[in-house]
């Protein structure tokens, strides 16, 4: 036989922690074993309440003289008798329920995106992701080696890395384990090289834009930013494997994080740039690239824009100069 | 007749022997007899932080006119120069008398200053602008080391060649704490102003007509607030500065050949060059330098010096890296040496600078200017600017022009020049 229903019940945050499977009604609820729904909380009476039903199959609740009594909703007032609607709470002592007909109408079902984002499940993405990494490293060290190197050489540092990196996986495979029961550390790795890969990109496509156009001071808080999102990418990508965070938090808590990295580095930045030094501030970058692709300005233009420099010098001898007796 | 009376005094004066060793005696006084006679002149000079009554430092002077002006070093009383409130001036005289001094001029070029007490002296060292032959014996006096009066034999070996300003080239040991004392012909006479020594007995004197002109300029000059001097330094230097950059790397200015580069060099005697190659086997490059530079610097304070112009080819070369190799070398040059060796936050501003990539008449440049200006003294300061060849990918030139207390209008032109004064065949 079909059942007619179920009694749930909820947790605070309304979650089902408990399930009961109605076949017939009258219902009795209550602290007490003999009841058809039992319920553990201090402030539920023994034999607390009973659901009927009448003759045209509207259901009630009735409240069967209980010291705490029985409230509509999550905080209604008390009643007596309540008419019970499908997936509509109620309140007994401290304990929310519900009563769910079996035609109660349900939400629409989520797609699971851990298991979609499928590439970094795949079992040859870590040790691709990782490969390439390598190859990246071994070919950065190489280009910015200036003296005849061996092999060993080359490959030593990106080893070093990587090695870094394995460990890095590997610390947050040990959160996975504990947090959701599964290592994931091939996801965690191939998390943390496309991390690696966004920082290579980003720390060569600064070096080329700051040779470019040497003038723009944003440039500057561009690099900032782009570690940032890098960085809260990286901790969304770890939570998602070792917690059952919801996408939501998980972004929250990536720019929770990002957000505290990119503002105590701005800190450092502003209380070294305040101290006073002797050393002048500007990129030497320069890159192999034919003159003529190159923007540039005349002779002339470069020592009219020298006026802005000295009204800057200007300023700073005049600080300096009213804060010395 | 005449003529019979010479030949009988010279007869008289050979028959009797005494012609030689009187004459002698005359002309040549023995060292002992020059200190007994000039010493009394020359006095001490001690500069004292008037807080902790403790002296902070020492120096040489000598009494220079009837009015009891003394001569000695900017350098010895620079600190009151720059802290009047926090120094004070005290000379003692060989007797031990001590009194107070104040300081009347300086002269921060030549590193002269003037002071007076208001005592009158027994006596005073004439300053003799005459030259005086090479190798002539000359004494010089001063308190090396606060070690007491001293009396040093050298001889004179003639004005510097090839310097910015003058100075006397004196073959003897002058030490710390004789710093503005006189150095004297046998006569008495004052042929120069101790200033520095470069150890292994050559030491330099500021030439006595310097000296001279500073007196000439203070004899008026009855008292003056000590506070007021700073401004003139920083005039002396500005005028100074705008006399011996006029005009340098013009298009006059020699040059050289660098590999591809034509670049300028020796714009004017006072520049020393020198040049250097690292051509080592185990390095996959080759780097050439060509550094030129003046040697006389202008004592500012213990803290800063100034006027020295100094500028640097840095050829990079390579036939074995590939390009990026090559630019990550270059890259480095290109910021080496970012770093200001001297300046603290009392006498200097940050630096700032200026990056751009610039056009010029044979091709592009990345262009760096650094600059910070003085804090005591507007309208002078100090700055690199950097010039780096861009287009080849295995060949490459830094070079750099350094220029210390100058007005910005100078670093601009200067600037210019050089940078236009930069060519090269492509």
């Amino acid at each position: 036989m079909a059942p007619l229903g179920y009694v749930e019940i909820l947790d605070a945050k309304g979650n089902v922690t408990e399930r009961v499977r109605i076949d017939s009604f009258p219902v009795q609820v209550g602290r007490a074993y003999g009841n058809h729904v039992v319920v553990n909380d201090p402030y539920v009476c023994p034999v607390h309440l009973a659901i009927e039903s009448d003759e045209s199959g509207r259901l009630f609740a009735r409240d069967l003289e209980s010291v705490n009594g029985l409230r509509g909703g999550v905080d209604g007032d008390r009643v007596s008798v309540l008419e019970l609607h499908s997936g509509a709470p109620f309140r007994i002592g401290r304990t929310l329920l519900r009563f769910c007909s079996v035609d109660q109408t349900l939400a629409p079902t989520l797609i699971d995106r851990q298991t979609q984002a499928s590439w970094l499940a795949s079992s040859y993405a870590a040790p691709i992701a990782g490969l390439i990494i390598l190859l990246l490293l071994c070919l950065d060290s190489f280009l910015g080696s200036v003296e005849r190197v061996t092999v060993a050489k080359v490959v030593s540092e990106p080893l070093m890395t990587l090695s870094m990196l394995l460990g890095w996986a590997g610390l947050w495979a040990l959160a996975s384990r504990i947090v959701v029961s599964r290592f994931h550390f091939a996801e965690h790795v191939a998390i943390a090289c496309s991390a690696i890969f966004g920082f290579l990109v980003l720390s060569t496509l600064s070096e080329w834009l700051e040779f470019f156009f040497p003038v723009i001071p944003a440039l500057w808080m561009a690099g900032f930013l782009g570690s940032g999102v890098i960085l809260a990418a990286l901790v969304y990508g770890h939570l998602g494997r070792a917690s059952a965070m919801r996408r939501r938090s998980r972004l929250w808590a990536a720019l929770l994080v990002s957000g505290a990295a990119i503002g105590l580095s701005l800190i450092i930045d502003f209380a070294n740039r305040s101290k006073f030094s002797n050393v002048m501030e500007y990129t030497g970058i320069v890159k192999p690239i034919d003159a003529a692709w190159l923007p540039s300005t005349s002779v002339n233009q470069f020592m009219e824009n020298t006026e802005k420099l000295k009204k800057e010098l200007d300023l700073l001898a005049q600080k300096a100069r009213s804060t010395q007796p | 007749m005449k003529r019979n009376v010479a030949i009988a005094v010279l007869l008289f004066w050979l028959s009797t022997g005494a012609l030689p060793s009187r004459l002698w005696a005359q002309a040549i006084k023995a060292t002992p007899e020059i200190f007994k006679q000039f010493s009394e002149h020359v006095v001490k000079i001690e500069v004292v932080e008037t807080g902790s009554a403790a002296k902070a430092s020492v120096g040489t002077g000598f009494f220079a006119s009837a009015r009891g002006d003394i001569v000695t070093n900017y350098h010895v009383v620079s600190k009151l120069i720059h802290s009047a409130d926090r120094y004070r001036v005290e000379v003692t005289e060989p007797s031990g008398q001590s009194s107070p001094a104040k300081v009347l001029g300086v002269d921060v070029v030549y590193d002269l200053a003037v002071l007076r007490t208001d005592r009158h002296p027994k006596g005073f060292l004439t300053l003799e602008t005459k030259p005086v032959e090479q190798g002539t014996r000359l004494y010089s006096l001063g308190h090396p080391r606060d070690l007491g009066l001293t009396i040093v034999e050298g001889t004179y070996n003639g004005l510097l060649r090839h310097t910015l300003y003058p100075k006397v080239h004196f073959t003897g040991s002058l030490n710390p704490g004789m710093s503005g004392g006189p150095t004297l012909t046998h006569a008495g006479t004052v042929i120069g102003v101790n200033v520095a020594t470069e150890g292994e007995q050559i030491s330099f004197l500021v030439p006595a007509e310097r000296a001279l002109a500073l007196l000439e300029k203070t004899a008026r000059v009855e008292n003056r607030p000590g506070n007021g001097f700073l401004a003139e330094v920083g005039e002396q230097i500005q005028a100074n500065q705008a006399r011996y950059l006029s005009g340098m790397f013009s298009s006059k200015t020699p040059s050289i050949s660098f590999g591809p580069y034509t670049l300028p060099t020796k714009p004017t005697d006072f520049f020393h060059c020198w040049a250097d190659a690292v051509r080592r086997k185990e390095l996959p490059y080759v780097a050439v330098t060509h550094d030129c530079s003046t040697d006389d610097y202008i004592f500012v304070s213990s803290e800063q010096s100034s006027g020295i112009v100094r500028f640097y080819h840095q050829l990079l070369s390579t036939a074995e890296l590939y390009p990026p190799q090559f630019f990550n070398l270059y890259s480095a040059q290109v910021q080496a040496g970012n770093t200001a060796v001297f300046g603290n936050e009392e006498e200097v501003t940050p630096f700032r600078c200026q990056t751009r990539n610039v056009q010029t008449q044979t091709g592009k440049v990345k262009a760096v200017l650094c600059a910070r200006q003085y804090v005591k003294l507007p309208g002078l300061y100090d700055a690199v600017f950097r010039v780096a060849t861009l287009g080849a990918t295995n060949v490459g030139l830094v070079s750099t022009l350094n220029l210390s207390g100058v007005s910005f209008e100078n670093i601009e032109a200067l600037s210019r020049r050089y940078m236009e004064s930069i060519k090269w065949r492509r």
